[in-house]
């Protein structure tokens, strides 16, 4: 990881990353919501507040980066792609597998794929696992609790 | 005396064969997140709170519950022996405990921890007991301006007693309430923030927020760290802690038991805020603090039943006013809409088998979380061993099945892993995503009284100073922001926090 305080330039970066979110939400919930009606404040109307929300949380997000602007310089801790796109990936892939191919494919997916994301995943612990929580949440959950997904693909 | 039917009519909820029974479960759970490291409650909760719904509304709530407060038990164990605090809560335990451990004193800092733990259990509980009528029937005479003064209220404050700089944290709330917007307007019908998409129309529900922004982020930052992993266990000794130990602990306990029960029912406040707050007023207090830091006895007491206190009396604002005061409260609102149970003043009148069966629950709850932990210490002590590569697809698992389970449909885990996504951003951006939760469940609450209370004055906002206690807590909101701009307010509030952050 970088050093989190350099001298010289300055900046605070997860500020200014703060400040980006916010802003950007802000944004995009007015876009969103340009064609609600505003009202009055008797008779408020569906874009009434959702609009003043919006421009607060750009107003805070502004306020933010622009204190973060003059703060001393601090870096973002760096991100590692593979944890986050490898989970990702893999909860994205339980979700579509889920819908066609059931409970079981998909379970064996998000726990093989899923097991990725860590460096000291070792095979035979990862099948042997992935065996135990398939057959424990098919159980638990679909016969158990009856939650509302076919088990298997046919 | 009518106090003492309704324990009693409690402890006849409590103590039925079912809800005994998932009071273990959530106790055992409880624990388990506890020691472990990487798991935390809120994670925990948003996962189990869609099965709860399979559940009867009494036997969810209690199970839920006794997730949260039996974390504060096991956090603690976690923090004496291995120095690896399992929760935010009881990151102070560890200082002094871990050095007793050291010390060879471990079994004593251990049942120090736990039987001021079940004092201050049993004292918030009772405070609970006691507080709740009274504040309930106070909360009966609110209209709509006083639920918006006292949402406001409780969301700024919660700002400024939670860690973090405020600025953020009002971010993060309104980031809460935009999302909390979208779907289908209550009072006119029109969709609204949807952009088209059918499945938005009901909103966005809060497990998928918090599974993704806990659940998720949490798994993918817990794999980033990489170190902490890999532990090492003091041995451990008597059990029993010596008189003299007895001596130093039972004063600070009983001061930890008082800052606890206060500082929980705060909005913001709870477990976290309390055993900070606990463990610098022991410093203060002790005549030799010099001690601290090198295994003092009441630097373990004190916080321990802090936190523990705190857990419970944060239950006081959401069962008496219905308002949520920190995002371990939002989850149990949430668990209570699961089951068309809205908590707040009338639910003591309509269903008083909840409130006082949940009470009494927490007693009960306390005493398991007692034997649990102190005589099953070395179980607990094993399971530390088990490493995060073999939890973490478990947790996943849990997560993906949780999320898909609340409406049957895949829609909500990709936005599950949407909000994933987000609150990977958020961490990176350094936000505690905390207050977002407080946000979204209030935000519904607080746009319908504030449109109701503006139609009821004509869009004149003067309505809320009109009203005492509208005002009373409109001018405390503007104290607090006045406390916060004072320089010296800024540093304590700075100290309180820095220890957690280090």
């Amino acid at each position: 990881m970088a050093d989190p305080r350099k001298a010289g330039s300055a900046g605070d970066r997860p500020d200014l990353l703060t400040a980006i979110l916010f802003v950007g939400f802000g944004a995009l919930g007015l876009w969103a919501g340009r064609d609600l009606t505003m009202g009055t404040a008797a008779a408020m109307g569906p874009g009434y507040l959702p609009r003043i929300v919006c421009w607060l949380l750009i107003l805070v997000g502004l306020t933010v980066g622009g204190i973060g602007l003059f703060r001393a310089r601090e870096d973002i801790a760096l991100p590692q792609l593979r944890p986050i796109s490898v989970i990702l990936l893999s909860v994205v892939g339980f979700a579509f597998i889920a819908n066609y191919f059931g409970f079981v494919v998909a379970s064996v997916w998000l726990l093989v794929v899923g097991s990725l994301a860590d460096r000291d995943s070792r095979w035979r612990e990862v099948i042997l696992l992935t065996a135990g929580l398939t057959v424990f949440g098919a159980l638990v959950f679909i016969v158990g609790l009856g939650v509302q997904m076919p088990i298997w693909p046919f | 005396m009518e106090f003492l039917d309704l324990l009693m009519l409690g402890f006849s909820e409590a103590l039925t064969p079912t809800n005994l029974g998932f009071c273990l479960l959530g106790a055992l759970l409880g624990t388990l997140i506890g020691v472990l490291p990487g798991i935390g409650p809120t994670a925990t909760i948003a996962v189990l709170l869609p099965i709860t719904f399979y559940l009867p509304p009494l036997a969810g709530i209690i199970m839920l519950a006794g997730i949260y407060y039996g974390a504060q038990y096991g956090g603690s164990t976690t923090a004496i022996l291995v120095n690896l605090p399992g929760e935010a809560s009881s990151v102070v335990t560890a200082i002094d405990g871990y050095r007793m451990a050291q010390k060879g004193k471990a079994g004593s800092a251990l049942a120090v921890a736990a039987l001021g733990s079940f004092f201050a259990g049993t004292v918030a509980t009772f405070g609970i007991a006691v507080a709740g009528p009274m504040l309930s029937s106070f909360a009966l005479s609110f209209g709509p301006a006083e639920y918006v003064s006292l949402m406001i209220f409780g969301l700024l404050a919660a700002t400024v007693l939670a860690r973090g700089p405020v600025l953020k944290a009002i971010g993060m709330i309104l980031f809460g309430l935009l999302f909390g917007m979208v779907g289908i307007d209550a009072s006119s019908g029109e969709e609204r923030l949807t952009f088209n998409a059918i499945e938005l129309f009901d909103g966005i529900d809060f497990v998928v927020i918090a599974i993704g922004v806990f659940g998720f982020t949490e798994i993918i930052e817990n794999l980033e760290n990489v170190e902490g992993r890999g532990v090492l266990v003091s041995k451990l000794s008597r059990l029993w802690p010596t008189r003299e130990d007895f001596r130093q602990a039972w004063p600070a306990v009983l001061r930890g038991t008082g800052v606890g029960t206060f500082l929980g029912i705060l909005p913001g406040g709870g477990a976290t805020l309390s055993s900070f707050c606990a463990y610098s007023l022991e410093k203060k207090v002790s005549r030799n603090p010099e001690e601290f830091g090198d295994g003092a006895v009441a630097g373990v007491a004190g916080p321990e039943a802090a936190n523990n206190a705190g857990a419970q009396s944060s239950f006081i604002p959401l069962l008496t006013l219905g308002i949520p005061s920190n995002n371990m409260m939002a989850m149990m609102l949430s668990a209570f809409i699961i089951h068309g149970i809205t908590p707040g003043p009338t639910v003591l009148q309509t269903q008083p088998e909840i409130f006082w069966g949940l009470v009494a629950s927490m007693w009960v709850g306390n005493l398991m979380l007692v034997i649990i932990n102190l005589p099953l210490i070395g179980i607990w002590v094993k399971l530390l061993t088990v490493p995060y590569r073999l939890l973490y697809p478990a947790i996943l698992l849990f997560c993906c099945v949780g999320v898909y389970s609340i409406n049957n449909r895949v829609f909500d885990v990709v936005l599950a892993a949407g909000f994933g996504f987000l609150g990977y951003l958020f961490r990176k951006a350094k936000c505690e995503p905390g207050p977002l939760l407080l946000g979204f469940v209030l935000g519904p609450l607080l746009e319908t009284n504030l449109r109701r209370a503006m139609v009821l004055s004509h869009g004149s906002p003067s309505v809320f100073f009109e009203r005492p206690i509208s005002l009373a807590l409109l001018l405390a909101t503007v104290a607090m922001f006045i406390l916060m701009v004072l320089p010296s307010f800024r540093r304590t509030r700075e100290v309180a926090f820095q220890e957690e952050e280090a």
